[in-house]
């Protein structure tokens, strides 16, 4: 979701795209390494605060955007707090047992999950996919048929999307009405994935020979119309995220904000 | 069997898994409005997630092809900026990778339903790892976990072994998979007529 | 003179069949021909295309051999569908993806792009357009500029306004005109109205690939009139022919044909937006109303509000009954839609057919001996155990009319029906369109082509910008007046 209707750009959109790729794969596992619930915490208020102040959209969307992430925090962090492993209890009822343990390994992997899903978000929304594949290409030697087949796929996303309100159309039209079971199920997957996927199978097919007939060769040299590279922006961002994580170790030691629980 | 892929071949398994990015980014919805009821019943629709891989291999059926269908829907998810894109991305490196195994140790040349359940069971594998680490998942109680395995692994091999088995089958006899299967030795004999 | 294309023994056939589409076939072209190949769908014409360009078997992988192949240096080839040639959201991001494929310096890149752009006549406030926002005709024009950065001497055009209108079919065949002037030039194409002061020699093919005549253009009109008819080629007067040979009289509506679809204040609402808008309009049982106007003026939109695909406001009076929100008038009303493949529900012709009658809930017997009466109708009985998917575009049409009149609704709507289609085709389905209406069903159709108001509309709906321009009956007296002329 590369917002078209063109936001104001700011200092992440300017990070070269593999390299913001990269570093949010990092932080990803670095996050997997972090057990603490301070630190974490600490870690994720700092990729909100990127994500409120930088990707560039007025505040009123930046809300509208962020409406998931409750959703991915709520949904995840329920299962292990009522149903997690842990020693003492703060409330039984049936199968439900919510221990302090599993209290706090149920926020710490949610607030995983909505640290996840902001940077990834935030990702989407400074970098136009386009600039990232030529990026991918030039830096990280991604073999340009896979760039531009993803090129290619992109293109075709709202051409499908159309194609399948169409078929909903035409489904309403001759009456179709899938029956419910297993048996209804599949037969609802395969009218809907058939026509879709066998249109996109010959445009699929028709494009790569376009592309070939405009001399487009696996293993051919090629010039770049967008040419990526690196800037201070690049060590800014870098350098925010080591402070970050350094301060918040500082923090969760010196100043936790929850109370300490050894799981 | 053993030839890399060519171009029509990648843009082919990119666009559909770029397809079913879309799908991924629909059933996301459905997944995260099960979870909060516990129970893991959010876990057996989880398998849908590895649909990708079978689908693209069933139709190319190359080394290679599962594990980018597997990463490029996953990709596709991302960049439209689902919330649950970056980690999407990361499982399906993974899940690609170990439906991948499966196919590799069959040397690419089987096509039947057990071989897909087997793929689908392995993803799963590859997605629990990653759940391991990510939801901690060994921090369940015992009996959520158990159930919790199940029903994963039960909805991998059905939503990744057995519904992509029949979804290509079915789009077979519509004959849009001909263009991109290989001419035989026997068409090439047509010519001597 | 050394010919610039050329095959000598050309042998080539599809993987799983059992012939061949070319058994020893050799032609030849020199340097600065134009040449038009015409042939009925499905006999290979852009097979034939392909295989002269090297796109078969450099790209395509079919079993094919030659004794002698001579492939031009330097060609480009313009494919007819314009959404499936680009891979490239953006206007300059298309034309630098062909660029960088030559390894063009990026210094030099927008000053080539500028150029190829104004060359087909593109001029666009920025070279950073969305491909999407373009019309067919705009996009096949890109990719002429696109084919022109190869420096082509060979032009291969297949089917290049297959899928325009009119007028993006005239400004093509202008710009193709005038950039091919110097080259080579290879045409596969049916619409062949604006092709024929272009092309100086005529190949013609038959269903099975086998050259039938290569002459000059005014040899193979004199000669092979039948054979072009036969074949379903769009040659100039075909139309006529055709509108003459329908019997007079046939255009009239029935005096007292009950009112079927009455529309009042009636808004077709998209988005937030009011997307069509018809004051007071009413359709009788029997007539045959066409929808004109240009691409995006609302035609298909006032389609979908009829079927109820988009919000609508106002007075919507269906056999009487009001249409309100939430009921499906799909029980009462047909709908064809332009891409036939999307309504197909069933895995074969057969089922396909039968299907409507089954939700009818006919008893078995009846609807095997309709079904097999219409698919004779229809000529698809050999077709009936094939997926509808395996049919060609002309089969494709049919089938999806077939299936949608089967069940006798009272009101057939039908999206541009002929869009695409061969001649043959296009007075098939408009033959069974009048065996229909005269059996008192109302159509209202969207279409482009004038000939269709001529020969069949009762009336004329002309759409712009949301809002009924013209709204005439049409006569038969000025039928007859105008076939008079001819």
């Amino acid at each position: 979701m590369y917002i078209e209707w063109s936001p104001k750009e700011t200092w992440l959109h300017q990070i070269n795209p593999s390299l913001k790729l990269l570093v949010i794969i990092s932080l990803f596992t670095v996050m997997l390494l972090i057990d603490d619930l301070n630190y974490l915490f600490s870690f994720t208020i700092a990729v909100l605060l990127l994500f409120i102040l930088f990707t560039g959209h007025p505040f009123k969307r930046i809300l509208l955007f962020s409406i998931p992430f409750f959703v991915v925090f709520v949904s995840t962090s329920f299962t292990m707090i009522l149903f997690g492993k842990g020693e003492t209890t703060i409330l039984k009822f049936g199968l439900i047992h919510i221990t302090e343990e599993s209290f706090y390994r149920g926020l710490l992997v949610g607030l995983r999950a909505l640290a996840t899903a902001a940077l990834g978000l935030t990702f989407a929304l400074t970098t136009k996919p386009v600039l990232l594949f030529y990026s991918l290409m030039q830096q990280m030697k991604l073999r340009p048929a896979y760039a531009y087949s993803f090129m290619a796929a992109m293109r075709m996303l709202p051409i499908m999307a159309e194609e399948f309100q169409t078929i909903r159309h035409a489904r309403k039209v001759r009456g179709w009405e899938g029956k419910k079971g297993a048996g209804g199920f599949f037969r609802k997957i395969s009218a809907y994935s058939i026509p879709l996927l066998s249109q996109s199978i010959r445009r699929a097919h028709r494009i790569a020979v376009a592309m070939e007939a405009k001399r487009f060769r696996m293993a051919g040299q090629r010039t770049y119309y967008y040419q990526t590279g690196f800037s201070w922006n690049d060590v800014l961002f870098i350098g925010y995220f080591l402070v970050v994580l350094a301060a918040g170790y500082y923090f969760s030691a010196e100043w936790p904000y929850f109370k300490q629980v050894n799981f | 069997m053993k030839k890399s892929m060519k171009l029509t071949e990648i843009l082919i398994t990119v666009m559909i898994a770029v397809a079913f990015g879309l799908v991924y980014i629909l059933w996301g919805t459905l997944y995260y409005a099960l979870k909060p009821l516990g129970l893991q019943m959010d876990q057996f629709i989880y398998g849908m997630w590895f649909i990708a891989a079978p689908v693209a291999f069933l139709i190319i059926r190359k080394p290679g092809v599962a594990l980018l269908a597997e990463i490029a829907a996953a990709s596709g998810e991302f960049l439209l900026g689902s919330a649950w894109g970056l980690t999407i991305l990361l499982y399906g490196v993974v899940q690609g990778l170990f439906f991948e195994f499966v196919l590799m140790a069959f040397k690419y040349k089987k096509f039947n339903i057990g071989v897909m359940i087997l793929g689908g069971l392995a993803a799963a594998a590859g997605s629990v790892i990653m759940d391991y680490y990510y939801g901690e998942i060994g921090s369940l109680s015992a009996w959520n976990l158990t159930l919790f395995m199940i029903a994963r692994f039960l909805g991998g091999a059905l939503f990744a072994g057995v519904l992509p088995y029949y979804l290509v089958k079915a789009l077979e006899a519509t004959g849009v998979t001909n263009l991109v299967r290989p001419a035989t030795d026997k068409d090439y004999d047509t010519l001597n007529q | 003179m050394k010919p610039i294309v050329q095959v000598e023994k050309l042998r080539l056939a599809f993987p799983g069949s059992k012939n061949m589409l070319f058994k020893d076939f050799s032609v030849s072209f020199n340097k600065g021909e134009k040449v038009l190949i015409l042939g009925p769908s499905g006999c290979g014409k852009s097979t034939f295309l392909q295989l002269l360009s090297g796109i078969i078997p450099g790209s395509i992988d079919i079993p094919c051999r030659a004794e002698a192949l001579e492939i031009p240096q330097e060609w480009g080839y313009v494919f007819q569908d314009p959404d499936a040639q680009f891979c490239m959201p953006y206007v300059d991001e298309e034309m630098a993806f062909v660029l960088e494929n030559l390894q063009t310096p990026r210094e030099k890149m927008a000053e080539r792009m500028e150029e190829l752009l104004s060359a087909v006549g593109i001029r666009l406030p920025a070279l950073h357009t969305k491909i999407q926002s373009l019309s067919g005709g705009m996009k096949q024009r890109l990719a002429i500029a696109s084919v022109l950065a190869l420096k082509p001497e060979v032009l291969f055009l297949d089917e290049p306004t297959a899928m325009l209108d009119p007028e993006g079919t005239k400004d093509i065949w202008d710009t193709l005109k005038k950039v091919g002037r110097d080259k080579t030039v290879i045409i596969v194409e049916h619409k062949i109205d604006h092709v024929l002061d272009f092309a100086g020699r005529i190949i013609l093919l038959d269903g099975n690939g086998n050259l039938m005549a290569d002459g000059t253009k005014g040899e193979i009109f004199a000669r092979h009139r039948t054979e072009l008819r036969e074949q379903g080629i769009w040659f100039p007067g075909v139309w006529e022919e055709y509108i003459s040979q329908i019997p007079a009289g046939s255009k009239s509506i029935p005096a007292n044909g009950k009112e079927v679809i009455s529309l009042s204040d009636f808004k077709g609402i998209h988005g937030k937006e009011v997307k069509i808008h018809v004051d007071d309009l009413k359709v009788q049982a029997g007539e045959w109303v066409v929808i004109t106007g240009k691409n995006g003026a609302g035609k298909s939109t006032f389609l979908h509000a009829l079927m109820q695909f988009i919000k609508t406001k106002g007075n919507y009076l269906l056999k009487g009954k009001r249409i309100l929100k939430g009921v499906n008038p799909a029980k009462e009303v047909a709908f064809v839609f332009q891409n036939p493949e999307f309504q197909f529900v069933a895995g074969t012709v057969y089922e396909e057919t039968a299907f409507s009658l089954r939700m009818k809930g006919l008893e078995e017997g009846n609807i095997a001996a309709m079904v097999e009466n219409t698919l004779r109708v229809f000529a698809l009985e050999k077709q009936q155990h094939l997926h509808p998917y395996q049919l060609s575009t002309g089969q494709k049409r049919r089938l999806s009319v077939a299936a949608s009149i089967i069940a006798d609704p009272d009101i057939l709507l039908l999206d541009e029906p002929t869009f695409g289609q061969d001649a043959k085709n296009t007075f098939a389905i408009l033959d069974k369109l009048e065996e229909f209406r005269k059996k008192g069903a109302a159509i209202i159709m969207v279409s482009h082509d004038e000939q269709i108001v001529e020969g069949f509309a009762t009336r004329v709906l002309a759409i712009d910008h949301g809002r009924i321009i013209k709204n005439e009956y049409i006569l038969e007296s000025e039928r007859a007046g105008m076939t008079c002329t001819v």
